[in-house]
């Protein structure tokens, strides 16, 4: 039977569930609900809950171990003359598996017989041609022994798939039945629903956790993998990115400091333009501004950080890079010769700080808005003007809010992609003159993955390591954010 | 009768008039929130606002140093005169007018800064000190007016946001007087302290009067009583009477005074 069918199943039950343990409640009721402990719909969610969550548990364990249980007993079927043949026990292993998926067709074709297809030999039957009359082809001629293991195979997974069914079923009356039974008018569903709830939250809250830990253990483990093949001490301390993509292994230099400079330098041009215009925009909104104005301005400046990084990567490409070229090229407006291309330091910063003014100006606006008005009061009856206050009382008040605002556009900076690849050009340089080409971290991890890449060589495990040493970064990024916070409000609050 | 006007001549000219307020009307959008209010404060007296909650007395005294510009929505008409100058007049600079008259709220307010810093921020933004030494004896004064002093000499570079209520109250107290303001309006400065907090602060204002014009609006008829020699009343944006303190509260001329004193409105 299907996983669908099987889900639709206890689905079903859980459904008529609900209905007979709500009926159930009132029956024993005597019909007045006023007479049970909780409203007849938590009875019946009771019932329902406890038919499908066990159910589905049982379903989703069983579908995680089955395949390792089968996988582990028909591989040991596997001569080992067979697997050097092919190469390793995973591609062996994936032909068995074809070729008991091939089986499985050929009988429901009506090609083989249900007792044939366990039956066939080696020596008697073409595998190959038979299977590929049914639609299903294979790579090479099937072994012996691959036949036996795929009739295994289609054995065992057969028998899992039945016992499994059996298991989830039983499962869901089980819960069913158990449920039904401890339905009576005084049974407190209503607590037993809250609970059930908080379990569901808990798992929402727990499944982002899990992904972040997935994560980074998928980065630690490739990480180590690219250390052993490549020395930590050059990586970190190499003066040069230069990989090699020939294929002919070794020779490639793959030091971040160049990657890293290019990054922090981007980020830096792109807060320094950002910080200033978006706090003046937060200011000029919360302080300055008309409720009619605000209620324009706002949204159209948070439409910002709505566009799609590729389009501000084009318009770097497109439009900033020429115009600074035409100013700071060699013909350029003041003749001096800086800038040889579009693409450069300059241009990808310009952009990027364009990019996160909305953040620092909208988490600004937000945090100086809640700077009690009476702190604003006692300043302006001290006759302070409007900017007075802003600068000595509003702002320090709201500074750890802002400190805040401009480390999260930190590490946005630091993360950004698309605007890096296509306004700052590839070149990894070590250089002080910001109209230059240079490149970050994350674009080299697209450069270094894309394309036909080898995952077991340093140069495509290198990005692994990048990836977490900028994750390092903007991690210690947003913990110094915090502390900030935190150091600041003791003394405000 | 005749006694009255005798007696009121002999205050006129006893105690210069620093504020006057002639017709003024106050309208929040559609809301006529203060109809046709005359009175004349005089200067080194207490003067107290009293009445019920939104008769308007808050928003009368907020005119006093054009707090109400703040307000979008808010509309003076009428004038307010200080010292005879007319307050709402296009030439008057409010920024220079709450230097003039320094306001100190319902709710203690002091600023996230040390208290040094909170006393020194009025000198320093009107530029009252010329050097360190000045301004630090200006706090000192300050501090000392609002018998904060003794309390906090040691410790200037605390936060101001860390003391007690009361303290805080009083370092707003400080902080209005450090701009030597000519007038000071309070705004139910007591209202959210304690009993003995309110005492200290009580025997402040009586102390202030020395040197400036008080207008203290108060939700208390009792510290009405104690502090102030002139009492307003104010009902439904009208100012229904203004007397002598001791004259309001032991013979008011209006029935609506009587029955807010006697505690029948309000």
């Amino acid at each position: 039977m299907s996983n669908l069918l099987i889900v639709i199943i206890v689905f079903g039950l859980g459904a008529i569930g609900f209905l007979i343990g709500r009926n159930r409640a009132m029956a024993s009721g005597e019909g007045d609900m006023r007479n049970l402990h909780s409203l007849p719909f938590y009875y019946g969610a009771n019932v329902g809950f406890s038919t499908m969550i066990p159910a589905i548990g049982v379903l989703a364990l069983w579908l995680i171990a089955q395949p390792f249980a089968i996988n582990n007993a028909v591989s040991g079927m596997l001569s080992a003359d067979n697997i050097e043949a092919a190469g390793s026990r995973s591609l062996v292993m994936s032909d068995v598996r074809r070729v008991s998926e091939g089986l499985d067709a050929a009988v429901t074709q009506g090609v083989l017989a249900r007792d044939e297809a366990s039956e066939i030999a080696f020596d008697t039957t073409d595998v190959r041609a038979l299977l590929a009359s049914v639609g299903v082809a294979l790579g090479s001629e099937v072994s012996a022994d691959t036949l036996r293991a795929a009739q295994r195979y289609r054995v065992m997974a057969n028998r899992g798939n039945l016992l499994k069914t059996i298991a989830v079923i039983a499962a869901a009356l089980a819960g069913l039945a158990m449920s039904y039974r401890a339905t009576t008018k005084d049974f407190r569903a209503r607590n037993v629903v809250e609970r059930g709830v908080l379990m569901l939250l808990i798992c929402a809250a727990s499944i982002a956790v899990l992904t972040t830990l997935g994560i980074i253990l998928s980065l630690i483990f490739n990480t180590i993998e690219f250390f052993r093949l490549y020395a930590a001490s050059e990586f970190f301390l190499g003066l040069r990115w230069n990989p090699s993509f020939s294929g002919r292994g070794g020779g490639s230099e793959l030091g971040i400091l160049p990657l890293l400079w290019g990054t922090l330098y981007i980020s830096f041009v792109a807060l320094l333009v950002a910080v200033p215009l978006g706090l003046f925009a937060a200011i000029y909104l919360s302080e300055y501004a008309s409720k009619r104005v605000r209620s324009v301005a706002k949204p159209l400046l948070e439409i910002l950080a709505g566009i799609p990084t590729i389009v501000y990567g084009l318009f770097a490409l497109l439009t900033v890079g020429p115009l600074l070229v035409d100013v700071f090229g060699n013909d350029g407006l003041l003749g001096v010769g800086w800038m040889s291309g579009g693409t450069a330091v300059m241009t990808a910063g310009l952009v990027m700080g364009i990019m996160l003014i909305p953040f620092v100006s909208s988490l600004s606006d937000d945090i100086i808005n809640a700077v009690p008005q009476a702190m604003r009061d006692g300043s302006y009856g001290l006759g302070a003007t409007q900017s007075e206050t802003v600068r000595q009382v509003i702002l320090p008040a709201a500074l750890p809010g802002i400190v805040g605002a401009i480390l999260l556009a930190a590490s946005r900076a630091i993360g950004e992609t698309m605007i890096v690849v296509l306004g700052a050009g590839a070149a990894a340089r070590l250089s002080l003159n910001p109209f230059e080409a240079m490149t970050t971290v994350t674009a080299k991890i697209v450069s270094q993955l894309t394309g036909d890449s080898d995952f077991a060589s340093p140069e495509a495990l290198v990005a692994f390591a990048l990836g977490i040493t900028l994750f390092v970064i903007t991690l210690g990024l947003n913990i110094f954010a915090l502390y900030i916070v935190r150091k600041y409000r003791e003394q405000y609050d | 009768m005749e006694d009255m006007v005798h007696v009121e001549r002999a205050m006129s000219t006893q105690q210069d008039i620093k504020i006057k307020a002639n017709t003024v009307q106050v309208y929040y959008g559609e809301n006529h929130a203060i109809k046709d209010v005359d009175v004349e404060i005089a200067d080194k007296t207490v003067t107290a606002f009293i009445g019920p909650s939104g008769c308007g007395k808050s928003t009368f005294l907020r005119c006093i140093n054009r707090m109400n510009d703040t307000i979008d929505i808010c509309r003076v008409e009428g004038d307010i005169l200080i010292d005879g100058e007319d307050i709402y007049h296009p030439n008057v600079d409010p920024v220079q007018l709450r230097a003039k008259v320094g306001m100190v709220f319902q709710k203690p307010n002091p600023f996230p800064k040390s208290i040094y810093d909170n006393v020194a921020y009025g000198p320093k933004i009107h530029g009252l000190a010329r050097n360190k030494a000045e301004l630090d004896e200006i706090v000192e004064k300050s501090l000392r007016k609002a018998a904060l002093w003794d309390e906090v000499k040691d410790r200037l570079d605390a936060a101001g946001t860390g003391m007690s209520g009361g303290q805080q109250q009083r370092l707003c107290i400080a902080r209005a007087i450090a701009t030597q303001p000519e007038v000071l309006l309070m705004d139910e400065p007591c209202s959210a302290l304690d009993p003995i907090a309110t005492a200290q602060v009580e025997e402040l204002i009586d102390e202030l009067r020395q040197s400036f014009s008080v207008v203290i609006v108060t939700h208390s008829m009792q510290q009405a009583a104690r502090v102030s020699q002139k009492t307003a009343f104010f009902h439904l944006g009208n100012l229904v009477e203004f007397d002598d303190t001791d004259k309001i509260f032991t013979n008011p001329q209006d029935p609506r005074t009587e029955s807010y004193i006697s505690g029948r409105i309000g």
